[in-house]
């Protein structure tokens, strides 16, 4: 996997976070892992179609969801619900947008699939079983994962 | 849902009609987290998507002609975002007809409708108003 695709999320996940919240996350160390697998509380999936395809997954805490959907809202949220994680699926939804309007400053034309929404840890489907890259974020209201799972559709 | 003086892009009339538009999704973010029983809220929310569905159409509009008048670069780019707005109200609009009003999915819509609007109006409109201050604030 080329070091472009996680920058350009890295990119817009930044810029995204800027705008709706006024937080720039720090990026920790990229480790490769086994699978696309991840233990925290709320997980958003895109699957990707196009030159690219895989799957990307967010996953945050609990306490990081709320905060994050209590600052966009400007009210105080105690649960996580159809509004909260509605919410964290949009953000997803338009860092990955973003994300790939960068790359296709590389000519990757990639199109993504709705978020898909888990509530508590995701485990991979069988074709999901293979090494990803995930990128930790690190924030004033919590550590968050990026990870990524993308091949060149050949 | 907090207005901010950030998201103004120095254009009078244009950021009255954001700071309207930040009012009403507040408002109705406030009536759908409230605990009031659903059925004593429901009017409410009928009414700010009747409201809503208006209102985005007759700004984006408004701010199309303006982009027009300015001869602003990005209108394209622009009118392709708005279209997309528009069609995401219009599907849940179709949803609430088919269905109903339900609470699960007016909440899912609320929580979709704050992240667009911000988004919206403090990155893609905020372009107009970096355009509009290269020229000097006279276009």
């Amino acid at each position: 996997m080329k070091a472009e695709y996680v920058n350009s999320f890295y990119k817009a996940t930044k810029e995204v976070f800027q705008l709706l919240v006024d937080i720039e996350p720090k990026r920790g160390e990229l480790k490769l892992v086994e699978e696309l697998k991840n233990s925290k509380d709320a997980n958003v999936k895109l699957g990707v179609k196009g030159d690219l395809k895989g799957a990307i997954l967010f996953s945050f805490p609990k306490d990081m969801t709320l905060e994050l959907v209590k600052i966009m809202s400007g009210m105080e949220m105690d649960k996580i619900d159809k509004f909260t994680t509605s919410a964290l699926g949009e953000v997803a939804n338009i860092i990955g947008g973003n994300a790939f309007i960068f790359l296709s400053e590389h000519n990757l034309s990639c199109d993504i699939t709705p978020p898909e929404i888990f509530i508590g840890e995701y485990n991979p489907s069988p074709w999901e079983k293979e090494k990803a890259l995930l990128l930790p974020l690190t924030t004033p209201i919590g550590e968050f994962d990026i990870t990524i799972n993308l091949k060149e559709n050949n | 849902m907090m207005w901010k003086e950030k998201y103004k892009i120095g254009v009078e009339h244009i950021d009255k009609q954001h700071e309207e538009l930040f009012r009403r999704v507040s408002e109705f973010t406030k009536v759908i987290r409230s605990e009031e029983d659903w059925d004593a809220r429901v009017d409410k929310v009928k009414e700010t998507m009747i409201f809503m569905k208006d209102y985005v159409i007759d700004h984006f509009n408004e701010e199309e002609i303006y982009q027009e008048q300015i001869n602003y670069p990005d209108i394209e780019t622009h009118r392709e975002a708005h279209a997309k707005f528009r069609e995401g109200i219009n599907n849940y609009v179709k949803i609430f007809e088919e269905e109903g009003f339900t609470e699960e999915k007016i909440q899912e819509f609320g929580g979709k409708l704050m992240a667009w609007l911000i988004m919206h109006v403090g990155n893609m409109d905020q372009k107009i108003g970096e355009y509009v201050r290269s020229k000097g604030g006279k276009v």
